[in-house]
């Protein structure tokens, strides 16, 4: 039986609670403080479902940060893609093998005409896509990674240049795209975040939405701060 | 920001236009399903009947406990004994993803039974996120069929209706500690109970010796964190893995199965981290677990993996 009846019954439940309370409170904290300084300009932002296990989560921390958000499955046409950014998520789809699988992620890469941010396979596809090369990573990483900053850009901005960050990926990028820079790395991983040097097209191969990973729902305001600069351009 | 009074005024609104009848829920005692029963009950009141289905693999002391406690919430309910038709159906099973399908198969008939006799055209389930996003399907991958997602038949009778679907755990506690329900901050358990915390066939023998190792773990644990000399984890529990090894028990051999100890620190259950207890707590689980079940385990080994690459539960 549960600590927490004994301690109902014997009406100890107010010094029962905060032991769980504490780990829900971090995250609400740091979204809400996010959330106070969130100018509230509607944006809307696309999860472009690649079947991923942390999609629903992508589009959990959008909506934490106030964006209007929706999840679409990566056949719908471009023509129904109306967003201000698109999120491409990682997926049980393996690039290197299945590249199809991935739908219409490479029409919303060259024609959305909105700042791209692509997740693990999301990541993988962009470069593959644009012409660089993914392929199955020689130390594959799951679970607790530490992730090193080389270029802070936009994304990374004021955020430490060490952090922990929650990986899940049997591929990699092995090869960047042209005019793309990598930004980050860990111990086996070269290309653990990359950007085009002037398009907002973005990947990392960590999971920002993980709520494992540090700082990830500032890398999102980073994306949501992207996407609001061009869609003042 | 998730808002739970939002959340419970837009669900009581939602509801009354969507459940236009008679309705059983699928009660556990859990977070996720008295959360269900305590909001469509609010909307339809009566009309609603919780079924509490002992598959004879639940916790110590658990069907009672539930009982009460739904009977203090003052929700409409039954308990319905079905462990003998479980034992069955899972004889000789050892697949973990056999296992769930034919207990989620089982839950639905067991609950169509008593859909028909109280009339209701709607099973409510507390059915979250997690649950339909690990159990799969079109491009996405099956890590486990949830009891209440992949684990149901194609051909059911009833038309369901899931509330918390959008929700991670942390915001159904939200609501739960909005609506003030008492099981609000109580550890997750799986569906399919202790039958997939026993690695291989689940008999009343096998699912006995990790119920006690279950309670212990449990116990200890929650004992260890009242005294503040840990966190509380996520999910704490013991697992019957069917492995056999050497043991020496008052000077003489033993030879008996082991006892993996879980438990994992979490937000969502989507990633999480093995918790670190304190050695001089695992120690006492240790031997508590082997004292008191001397003939059968004399071996229990604490599980340091995260999720990914692991899973919370074993199967």
């Amino acid at each position: 039986m549960s600590h927490f009846i004994y301690a109902f019954r014997e009406g100890r439940i107010s010094l029962a609670i905060p032991f769980e309370v504490t780990a829900n409170q971090r995250i609400a904290e740091s979204a809400d403080a996010l959330y106070s300084r969130a100018v509230h300009l509607t944006m809307r932002i696309l999860v472009i479902d690649n079947g991923g296990q942390w999609t629903h989560r992508e589009w959990r921390v959008l909506r934490d940060l106030n964006v209007e958000v929706e999840i679409v499955p990566n056949n719908t046409p471009l023509e129904k893609i109306k967003a201000d950014g698109l999120v491409l998520s990682g997926g049980a789809p393996r690039v290197g093998v299945d590249a199809q699988k991935m739908g219409m992620c490479g029409e919303y890469i060259d024609k959305s005409g909105v700042p791209v941010l692509g997740i693990c396979a999301g990541h993988q596809f962009m470069a593959s896509h644009l012409g660089g090369k993914a392929g199955p990573s020689k130390v594959p990483e799951f679970g607790k990674t530490m992730v090193t900053v080389d270029d802070e850009d936009e994304i990374f901005k004021g955020l430490p240049t060490e952090f922990v960050a929650w990986e899940s990926h049997n591929d990699e990028v092995t090869q960047l795209p042209p005019d793309f820079v990598s930004l980050a790395h860990s111990d086996n991983c070269a290309v653990q975040a990359m950007k085009h040097k002037t398009k907002p097209l973005y990947g990392l191969q960590f999971h920002p939405e993980v709520e494992n990973t540090d700082n990830g729902y500032e890398m999102f305001q980073a994306f949501i701060d992207i996407c609001q600069a061009h869609k003042k351009e | 920001m998730f808002n739970a009074d939002k959340f419970i005024e837009e669900q009581a609104k939602k509801l009354k236009t969507e459940v236009k009848g008679k309705a059983i829920i699928a009660a556990s005692g859990g977070v996720d399903s008295t959360v269900c029963a305590a909001l469509v009950s609010r909307a339809i009141g009566e009309s609603l009947l919780a079924v509490y289905v002992d598959t004879g693999f639940m916790r110590k002391g658990e069907t009672e406990s539930v009982d009460k406690m739904l009977r203090r919430l003052g929700v409409n309910h039954i308990v319905v004994d079905a462990s003998d038709e479980y034992f069955a159906a899972l004889k000789g099973v050892i697949d973990p993803e056999k296992k769930r399908k034919i207990i989620g198969e089982k839950f639905i008939r067991v609950f169509e039974r008593e859909a028909k006799k109280f009339g209701a055209e709607y099973l409510v389930q507390g059915t979250i996120a997690p649950d339909w996003i690990e159990s799969g399907g079109g491009l996405r991958d099956t890590i486990k069929s949830h009891h209440n997602v992949g684990g149901l038949p194609a051909d059911m009778d009833v038309k369901l209706v899931e509330p918390l679907r959008d929700l991670y755990k942390d915001e159904v506690r939200k609501v739960a500690r909005a609506l003030k329900i008492e099981v609000a901050e109580k550890q997750p358990f799986p569906g399919p109970a202790l039958a997939i915390r026993v690695m291989g066939e689940p008999t009343r023998e096998s699912v006995e010796i990790v119920r006690e190792a279950c309670a212990i773990v449990e116990e200890e644990i929650e004992k260890a964190s009242a005294a503040g000399k840990m966190k509380l984890p996520w999910q704490y529990f013991a697992v019957l893995l069917p492995v056999k090894s050497v043991g020496v028990q008052g000077d003489v051999r033993a030879y008996g199965y082991t006892i993996a100890v879980r438990a994992v620190d979490s937000v969502d259950a989507m990633s999480a981290v093995y918790s670190k207890i304190p050695h001089d707590v695992l120690d006492t689980i240790a031997s508590r677990i082997a004292n008191k079940m001397k003939e059968k385990v004399n071996r229990v080994v604490y599980d340091i993996t995260n999720k990914p690459p692991a899973t919370i539960e074993w199967e």
